[in-house]
């Protein structure tokens, strides 16, 4: 155990909340819980060396920032600063169907939701189980069809450690867009994890920005438990920081579901990006797509794990992942490991990973039409992940996005 | 069709008969006298003895790995003998007609009749019975072309120089937990050793059969391809069925310097267990080959027995424009577990590889690809592809896929592709529709899955592999 960890576990005796009961099993795990070293599989590619002897302050009530803005978007924002709420939800007008509470609101009855989507085997999604006070509740009733996004914007300001909850419970039928923003700035380190519980034929659009700045730390996840015919379409956005490691499950625990998962991941000039993807299928005739997509440029380093996991029932399953990585610098890193792990024999699964840089050919083609190699070179660089960009349902956050990854990729290091 | 599996899974396992043969049996138990026993029994040098004396003591600092995805009851390591010789072998036989006739016929039984292999096949056999080889045919002939193919118990001895060279200049003695066990106690095996830009004549082969109760098997090859020369190796393996796990833990070597190649070739059959899982041979082996310029090391496996097989043919690839290449065939049935796969090291300039790996589970089995592509930051140029292909037969079985890939070079290309499925109601309709009956429709579906594979295989072996893969298969699909 390291010292921040044994911190984490005596501060956790002094929360006390509606919560507690359930916290109590996850601190009990925790205290079971060793140090990840790099022999510990889940962290391989990724050490913890940095967080293990970190010493940040905690959040203040008064900590003040200014939320990213969205144009065109026209969401209901709800602003967290160091995972402490500035936006007053009394005063929101609520479209019908949609009630949001606060975490540790005793009305909101968060232990509906709390641990229904998310293991217990990711180590600081248990040290957010009992350290994360702050966060919301979001209700959407069945039948609700709510078209106005939600936007759940975390901002982490410098030397403050902080942690963020969101619990998700989508009513059947019902069909809504969460999106949840990661912003800050300076050396902060922060844990945020979300869950969705997704009834019977719903919809979730679901968006995850990682932009916490490139000297935060961010440990986080985004939890799915699929209901029958549900329809999830994910998209996760990853800056790097200096160190961000994102762990997402999808379940699908019942039939008939449908997910599709996009992520895209910039990197540069230093930062470390982790993402662990799992999708497990526990019941027969789930599908799921997974498309990821990531650039590396200077000294930074990219991590993929993305496993799909078919239990012995799920029979019909067609599931399919594919990892696909440009290296730009010398210095740069990519590790991926997309991992299948198969218990019933009529399925279709496949999965597939790529690391290469830009053909020469490629490049060739388009400058015999006249375009010069430096632009030929942003146009195929930048097109590889701008087509899961256009793949966004929602067009005004295409729109914003588009233009802050272009200035991202320009200011790569390329060679 | 159930009980068409059932059939199938209850097939006998060809192999499993048990020689009458006395032999000299070490006691069970594992300390320093018994290694300091089997150097003193093989003559050994005292550099060789110290050698195993120092994998012994790292061993016993080293933990048994379990990363791998299998689940099985842990060896006792001192509840084994280490060392099994035919009683025969004290007077070791100058030639084929002074050996044992029972010892012979036991790999009449197995179908290497050596006459025959001598005559027709040009096969050179160096075979290894339980602990050590029992004779090496086609000797004069090699030693025409200056080709030295020997057990490596008599390399050590005439020829020092080059084992000490190169024992352990790929899998170092403390590489890993059954590596370093396996340089403490190894018994026997092959050495090789190809001149300067010498194609060797013929094909070389070892069968290696593990006989006595209680007794693990510890082979290390060594195969020295020296610069521009070139060779080809079959292995082949088979054991008694017996109720009790046996171990088998073994270690292989291949260098090729400078614009050599070297084809190593498997087909492992040993004793896969019962229906329950009970006995059956625990396969943790070590394998792999560094490449230096221009060299090729190219890996060809059929792995369909065996109750536990931990197995991951590696090439280095530290020469530019070296090549790497595995080609592997893995068939679980009945209980049996398979971890299998293979790293390739690129470290030097326009190093390629290629991995095509088949993994078809039936039965309870559980069957896994493992494999590491890793692009050193030189590696400029470097191109990876690989494809691991999974079949699964029958709805209790597993099949699992974990690939790592580790790029620090921009200019290096690596491709995975994976896919599992199952035998097509599709294309069994379509052979049914032109008069195939189920099975051949089965075979040939599966046959026809594994083709880029036993196209890797030298002739005797591709009709080996694809025989017994039909025998496994029988009756499997409804």
């Amino acid at each position: 155990m390291s010292q921040w960890l044994a911190k984490v576990i005596d501060r956790a005796s002094t929360v006390k909340d509606s919560l507690s009961p359930v916290r109590q099993t996850a601190l009990a795990t925790l205290s079971e819980q060793s140090w990840p070293t790099r022999r510990t599989e889940a962290w391989r590619y990724t050490s913890l060396h940095e967080v293990a002897e970190l010493e940040l302050q905690q959040p203040s009530a008064n900590a003040n920032a200014e939320a990213p803005v969205i144009a065109g978007l026209n969401s209901i924002d709800l602003v967290f600063v160091d995972a402490q709420p500035v936006t007053d939800i009394a005063k929101l007008t609520l479209p019908a169907g949609v009630s949001i509470n606060a975490l540790n609101d005793a009305d909101s009855q968060a232990s509906r939701v709390f641990n229904q989507a998310k293991p217990s085997h990711h180590l600081f999604g248990l040290v957010n189980d009992v350290l994360a006070q702050q966060g919301l509740v979001v209700d959407v009733a069945a039948g609700a069809q709510v078209e106005q996004p939600i936007r759940i914007v975390n901002f982490v300001t410098d030397g403050v450690e902080s942690h963020h909850r969101v619990l998700v419970n989508v009513g059947d039928n019902a069909k809504v867009t969460v999106i949840e923003h990661g912003a800050g700035n300076g050396h902060s380190m922060n844990t945020a994890y979300a869950e969705y519980v997704l009834g019977k034929e719903s919809k979730l659009e679901h968006y995850r920005f990682a932009m916490h700045g490139e000297n935060a730390i961010h440990m986080g996840g985004s939890h799915f438990k699929m209901g029958e015919s549900s329809r999830l379409n994910s998209t996760i956005v990853g800056y790097g920081s200096r160190l961000t490691r994102i762990d997402t499950d999808v379940i699908h625990a019942a039939e008939h579901a449908f997910a599709k998962m996009n992520c895209i991941y910039l990197l540069a000039p230093k930062e470390h990006f982790d993402l662990h993807t799992t999708i497990e299928h526990a019941k027969p005739n789930g599908t799921s797509e997974e498309n990821a997509r990531g650039i590396v440029g200077d000294k930074a380093k990219a991590v993929f794990n993305g496993r799909i996991h078919i239990h012995r029932d799920a029979q019909k399953t067609l599931a399919e992942l594919n990892n696909r990585n440009l290296l730009l610098s010398r210095g740069g890193q990519i590790n991926t490991k997309p991992e299948l792990e198969i218990y019933a024999d009529d399925v279709q699964c496949a999965h597939g990973a790529t690391v290469a840089e830009i053909a020469e050919k490629e490049l060739y083609y388009l400058q015999t039409r006249g375009i010069p190699r430096s632009q030929a070179l942003v146009m195929l660089n930048f097109g590889f992940v701008q087509e899961l960009v256009n793949q966004m349902p929602n067009k005004a956050l295409s729109e914003w996005l588009q233009p802050l990854l272009r200035e991202r990729f320009s200011a790569m290091e390329t060679k | 069709m159930s009980e068409q599996i059932d059939q199938a899974l209850a097939r006998k396992y060809d192999a499993g008969f048990v020689s009458e043969i006395e032999s000299d049996t070490f006691p069970i138990g594992l300390d320093e006298s018994v290694i300091r026993r089997i150097s003193a029994m093989k003559e050994e040098p005292e550099w060789m003895l110290q050698w195993r004396l120092q994998a012994f003591r790292s061993w016993q600092k080293m933990k048994e790995p379990d990363w791998a995805h299998l689940g099985y009851e842990k060896v006792d390591y001192q509840s084994i003998s280490y060392y099994s010789a035919p009683k025969s072998m004290k007077d070791k036989p100058k030639s084929l007609d002074e050996v044992d006739p029972e010892l012979l016929r036991t790999y009449e039984k197995l179908g290497i009749p050596l006459h025959e292999q001598e005559m027709l096949a040009g096969v050179a056999v160096d075979a290894v019975f339980d602990s050590v080889s029992v004779v090496t045919t086609f000797r004069a002939k090699l030693e025409e072309a200056g080709v030295i193919f020997c057990p490596i118990s008599e390399a050590i001895q005439k020829y020092p120089e080059l084992v000490k060279k190169y024992i352990g200049s790929v899998v170092p003695r403390s590489d890993n937990f059954f590596a370093a066990l396996n340089s403490a106690v190894f018994t026997d095996g092959s050495f090789v050793y190809i001149p300067k830009g010498v194609r060797c004549p013929m094909e070389l082969s070892t069968y290696f059969r593990i006989n006595e109760l209680n007794t693990g098997q510890f082979e290390r090859t060594l195969i020295v391809a020296e610069e521009g020369s070139h060779v080809s190796y079959l292995e082949g393996c088979t054991a008694p069925q017996r109720d009790e796990n046996q171990l088998h833990a073994a270690v292989v070597e291949l260098v090729a310097l400078d614009n050599a190649e070297i084809k190593y070739s498997t087909v492992q059959n040993w004793y896969p267990g019962d229906e329950n899982g009970k006995g059956g041979i625990y396969n943790f082996v070590t394998k792999r080959g560094i490449c230096e310029t221009n060299a090729k090391i190219s890996w060809t496996q059929v792995e369909t027995g065996s109750a536990i097989t931990w197995k991951y043919p590696s090439c280095i690839l530290r020469g530019d424009n070296s090549v790497g290449e595995f080609y592997s065939v893995a068939l679980t049935r009945g209980r049996q577990q398979a971890d299998t796969g293979t790293k390739m090291i690129h470290l030097g300039k326009n190093t390629k590889s290629t991995i095509i790996s088949k993994g078809i589970s039936a039965g309870n089995s559980s069957n896994a690809y493992r494999g590491l592509v890793k692009m050193g930051p030189k590696a400029d140029g470097a191109r990876n592809f690989t494809e691991c292909d999974s079949l699964l037969i029958g709805d209790r079985c597993a099949a699992h896929t974990f690939p790592y890939i580790e790029s620090s070079n921009p200019s290096a290309i690596v491709e995975h592709e994976a896919t599992t499925s199952k035998v097509s109601d599709d294309q069994l309709f379509l052979c049914q529709q032109r008069g195939l009956d189920t099975e051949k429709a089965v075979s040939m579906i599966v046959n026809g899955f594994c083709k880029e594979v036993f196209k890797e295989l030298p002739m005797e072996f591709a009709v080996e592999a694809g025989k017994l893969l039909e025998i496994s298969l029988e009756g499997s699909v409804g």
